[in-house]
């Protein structure tokens, strides 16, 4: 389950029409949030709240032994108009699953966000701002991210840790996002590490025409991406680098939507693919497989994601006192659009040929939002329960 | 002296390899590893190779049969090599990322993907350096500690060595490794290999030490009687073997039979020898079952010096034929200035004699003083020496006061130096023993300072009145308070002024001279089967109360030097 902060940094992505699905990064999207989810250790509770559009607070407490917590403050430039009560946040939203990819927007002109007043420019660039300080470890997080242009992306993120070489560490990302392709270049200061990695979308190009409505007719109506990352630490003379490829299918596609990735390294020579499905409305599942052609290691992963739904009030049909008093029956009003159901829960779990199980079981109980999960490793007979934890959540 | 190290045995003993191959393997891997290694670190290869480290000798604190203490210079470039086999992570952004705060990580897709090798690293040509701290105890084991950083450099050979990152790498974190692993878990590791090999005697030593310590709590305050354990094979004056019956019911008041434990023909021997010592007679009764043992160290060679000097002085000349040296030395203190101040140089070339420590001169000393003082027993008990001391001192007094005199001696120091051993002045903090911080370099300059001190014309004045101010009457009394001013205590003078310093100066070299008793060494190899069971009576209550050092400062029995022909 997303954090509270991070639910609202997706909000202002949202609102500043940034896909941040767009990205090789982003590439396993899916496969990680079913197969790679975090299982939460000890207690923790977080409140939060959006005090105002533009600002917003959040509290964390948690118990691992002993007890630690962290206070965090965010700021946007770009009003937030969104729901942040839990009670009434979207499970979909705040719960990360099966990742289905939209169709490619075309990226708004730089002119759409020119504002002029009296022939000078009033328009500013969105920003956001955000710490977070960790008690009682004394570590400091902050991040600073700026919309340049409409395709543009700066994120500017810091570390500051006593204990970590030279105190902490700084992480430079500008993104440039056209819809057909994106590219990403990164600076770290820590090892002095440069990287750059572009993600390019086969097919259509948004910028230039429609979808073309022709291939919906298609078997398998999706797109293929291919992307590649380069890394390079200049002080530690290491470097890194690894190809990929998806190929997703869109909404409108017919059948099963399903994702399927390869992921190759080869100086590494490890090649790591992943497959999944959404097997029905409420069921995904995915594998993993990756192998090493050096070692001769491989690895086999399987998950699976189950949306609980809670069954529907049947409103209890009443004859209204209009009715009454006007001796006849209600007018039967079909319902035009179907209420969605309210989530219960989720429940994901993974296993791997190692037998290690992680579970988790996220939902809302009224006004909390909580996260109960737990991994088990059932080769070790004596100590099965290797991490068990719960999370809870509010927010106003 | 010589010291004997045998190298090769351990190169033999395969239950040996076995042993420290586990113990390296679980030193190895109880500290954090860093990132790169992914799996257990198995020491798989072990060989201390031929060629023995070479040991130079900087100084020596402490030696005796079950002790030892300390310092070497190590020098090793032997041919040792030791195979570790792990499971390293090749690759280099895996290893990066893995400390990384996850807020911070660039979060490649896949090109941090892991490629996990088995690694075989063998370490050879190392080459060590070190000042090292021995420190060897039969009951506490041996400890040994580096006084520096002793890896001078090593070669590290492993499946990566045509790829000069990852061996570099791989040599620095080694290093590292090593380096934690020489100065913090060898030691241990050392320790525990040592307290297996002594492990009955430890253990054993451990009951006996508690034993002592109810006992002790027992008779607190009550004097310890000499008989309360009764000599091994007593025999009476006739050369009958006692029986523990009878050795029971005598006591020490009961000094007639006491005197008929000992025979009168060995006592007429020790008589001449100790006769022939005074008169330098070349002339040795030979005493059956007995052990001579010349004294290596410095009091002895004060012992000869004052022998030589003193025959220039005719009053000491005079006395000397009447009691041991020493004893006539102090008596002569009070009226003869003269006498002593021509005996005292060879005094004042003791400590510069010691050489390396004073340790070794301390324990020395202790050894004598303790010697003495069974001196003292025999003749409270045998009534034969008596004569002789009235015959040689003046009055009744003076005989209590000669035995008194050692007791006071060790009262007065003891106070002093009970501190500057716990703390001593100028002790560099680098030294890594447990309980107690002595610093064996520090003993030198201490007694460079003794040697040093100008005030030795104090002696004549202000020592004979304390003498003689305390006199104590019960020497069994005396033995007990002596004893329990631990002998481990050295005279260190750090804090003295005025008066006391005087008197305080005088006091080591005072005590010099009763250290050395010609005729205590025989007296003593005889009553030794007698004063045995005392002595670790006693050492065992000090055991119990004091500390490790005290500890290894146990009772004394030098080797002997050479046997008579019976």
């Amino acid at each position: 389950m997303l954090e509270f902060m991070d639910y609202v940094q997706h909000v202002f992505y949202n609102a500043s029409n940034w896909n941040i699905d767009n990205s090789y990064s982003q590439l396993t999207a899916t496969a990680r949030a079913i197969l790679d989810f975090e299982t939460p250790r000890g207690l923790r509770f977080t409140a939060s709240s959006l005090a105002s559009p533009n600002f917003a607070t959040s509290y964390n407490l948690g118990s691992v032994g002993l007890v630690d917590g962290s206070f965090s403050y965010l700021y946007s430039s770009r009003v937030l108009q969104t729901v942040s009560k839990s009670s009434q946040i979207d499970l979909h939203s705040v719960i990360r699953g099966y990742r289905q990819i939209k169709e490619l927007r075309t990226p708004d002109k730089a002119l759409e966000w020119e504002e002029w007043q009296v022939g000078k420019r009033t328009d500013c660039r969105d920003q956001l701002l955000y710490g977070r300080l960790y008690l009682p470890l004394s570590t400091l997080e902050a991040l600073y991210l700026r919309r340049i242009s409409p395709t543009q992306q700066l994120k500017l993120s810091a570390v500051s840790d006593g204990r970590m070489r030279n105190g902490g560490t700084i992480l430079a990302l500008h993104q440039y996002d056209v819809g057909k392709y994106s590219t990403e270049s990164l600076y770290s200061t820590d090892g002095g590490l440069i990287g750059v990695r572009g993600l390019y979308n086969f097919g259509p190009d948004p910028r230039k025409q429609d979808p073309d409505l022709t291939r919906m007719e298609e078997r398998f109506y999706g797109r293929f991406s291919a992307g590649a990352e380069m890394y390079y630490g200049a002080l530690n003379k290491s470097g890194g680098v690894s190809f990929g490829g998806r190929f997703a299918t869109l909404p409108a596609h017919k059948g099963i939507p399903l994702t399927a990735t390869v992921t190759l390294n080869p100086l590494m020579g490890n090649i790591s693919s992943t497959y999944a499905v959404k097997a029905s409305k409420n069921l995904s599942l995915c594998s993993q497989l990756d192998f090493n052609v050096y070692s001769y290691e491989s690895i086999i992963v399987l998950g699976c994601e189950l949306w609980r739904m809670k069954a529907p009030k049947d409103k209890k049909w009443e004859r209204s006192m209009e009715a009454k008093l006007a001796w006849k029956l209600d007018e039967v009003v079909e319902p035009t659009i179907s209420v969605p159901r309210e989530v219960a829960g989720v429940l994901k779990a993974r296993i791997d040929q190692n037998w290690r199980i992680g579970l988790l079981w996220e939902g809302r109980v009224k006004d909390l939002m909580f996260t109960l999960g737990s991994s088990i490793d059932m080769k070790r007979k004596d100590q099965p329960f290797r991490a068990l934890g719960m999370e809870l959540q509010y927010s106003s | 002296m010589a010291f004997n190290f045998n190298w090769s045995p351990l190169m033999a003993d395969a239950d040996f390899y076995e042993r420290a191959q586990e113990m390296l393997t679980t030193a190895l891997n109880k500290s954090p590893k860093p990132p790169i290694i992914v799996d257990d670190i198995l020491v798989n290869e072990l060989n201390l190779g031929s060629i023995p480290p070479k040991l130079e000798i900087l100084e020596i604190g402490d030696l005796a049969e079950d002790r030892f203490r300390g310092i070497f210079k190590m020098c090793y470039t032997g041919d040792a090599f030791l195979t570790l086999q792990t499971r390293v992570q090749a690759n280099p952004l895996n290893t990066y990322l893995f400390s990384k705060p996850s807020f911070c990580s660039p979060q490649p897709l896949a090109a941090s993907s892991g490629l996990t090798i088995p690694l075989q690293i063998t370490l050879s040509e190392i080459k060590l350096s070190a000042f090292i701290i021995v420190v060897f105890s039969r009951q506490k084991g041996l400890t040994l500690v580096f006084r520096n950083d002793p890896l001078e450099s090593l070669k590290v050979s492993s499946t990566f060595d045509s790829i000069p990152f990852v061996r570099d790498y791989l040599q620095k974190e080694i290093e590292i490794q090593l380096r934690t692993l020489m100065m913090d878990e060898l030691p241990a590791i050392i320790h525990r290999l040592s307290l297996r090999l002594w492990s009955s005697e430890h253990s054993a030593k451990e009951d006996e030490s508690s034993v002592a310590r109810k006992e002790k709590a027992e008779d607190e305050e009550v004097p310890i009687d000499p008989f309360s354990s009764p000599p091994q094979d007593a025999v009476d004056a006739r050369g009958n073997v006692l029986d523990a019956n009878e050795i029971s019911s005598l006591s020490l008041e009961g000094g007639s039979e006491i005197h008929s434990l000992f025979s009168q023909k060995n006592l007429l021997r020790l008589a001449a020898l100790n006769d022939s010592h005074r008169t330098l007679s070349l002339f040795t009764p030979s005493i059956r079952e007995t052990v001579f043992r010349a004294w290596a160290g410095p009091s002895e060679r004060t012992d000869l010096a004052s022998s030589a000097t003193t025959p220039a002085a005719p009053n000491l000349m005079r006395t000397q034929s009447s009691l041991g040296n020493s004893t006539t030395y102090i008596f002569n203190r009070g009226s003869h200035d003269s006498h002593s101040i021509s005996s005292r140089p060879s005094l004042v070339s003791l400590p510069s004699t010691t050489g390396l420590s004073l340790g070794s001169g301390r324990s020395r000393s202790h050894a004598n003083r303790k010697k003495r003082n069974r001196v003292i027993n025999l003749r409270k008990s045998s009534k034969t020496t008596d004569d002789i001391m009235s015959e040689s001192g003046d009055s009744d007094t003076a005989s209590t006061i000669l035995m008194s005199e050692p007791a006071i001696g060790t009262q007065t120091i003891t106070e002093e130096p009970e501190d500057s051993i716990i703390e001593p002045p100028r002790t560099p903090s680098r030294v890594r023993f447990r309980t107690s911080s002595i610093d064996l370099g520090d003993s030198p300059r201490n007694s460079r300072i003794l040697t040093g001190r100008p005030g030795l014309s104090f002696l004549s004045e202000t020592v004979p009145e304390q003498v003689i101010v305390e006199p104590t009457p019960s020497i069994e009394k005396e033995e007990s308070d002596h004893i329990e001013y631990s002998r481990s205590h050295r005279p260190v003078f750090t804090s003295l002024d005025g008066e006391g310093k005087s008197s305080l100066a005088s006091k080591p070299f005072e005590q010099a001279p009763t250290m050395d008793s010609a005729p205590g060494i025989v007296e003593q190899a005889w009553l030794l089967k007698m004063a045995g069971e005392i002595a670790r009576h006693v050492h065992d209550e000090k055991v119990s109360r004091q500390g490790f050092w005290c500890n290894s400062q146990r009772e004394d029995t030098p080797p002997p030097a050479y046997q008579p022909k019976a």
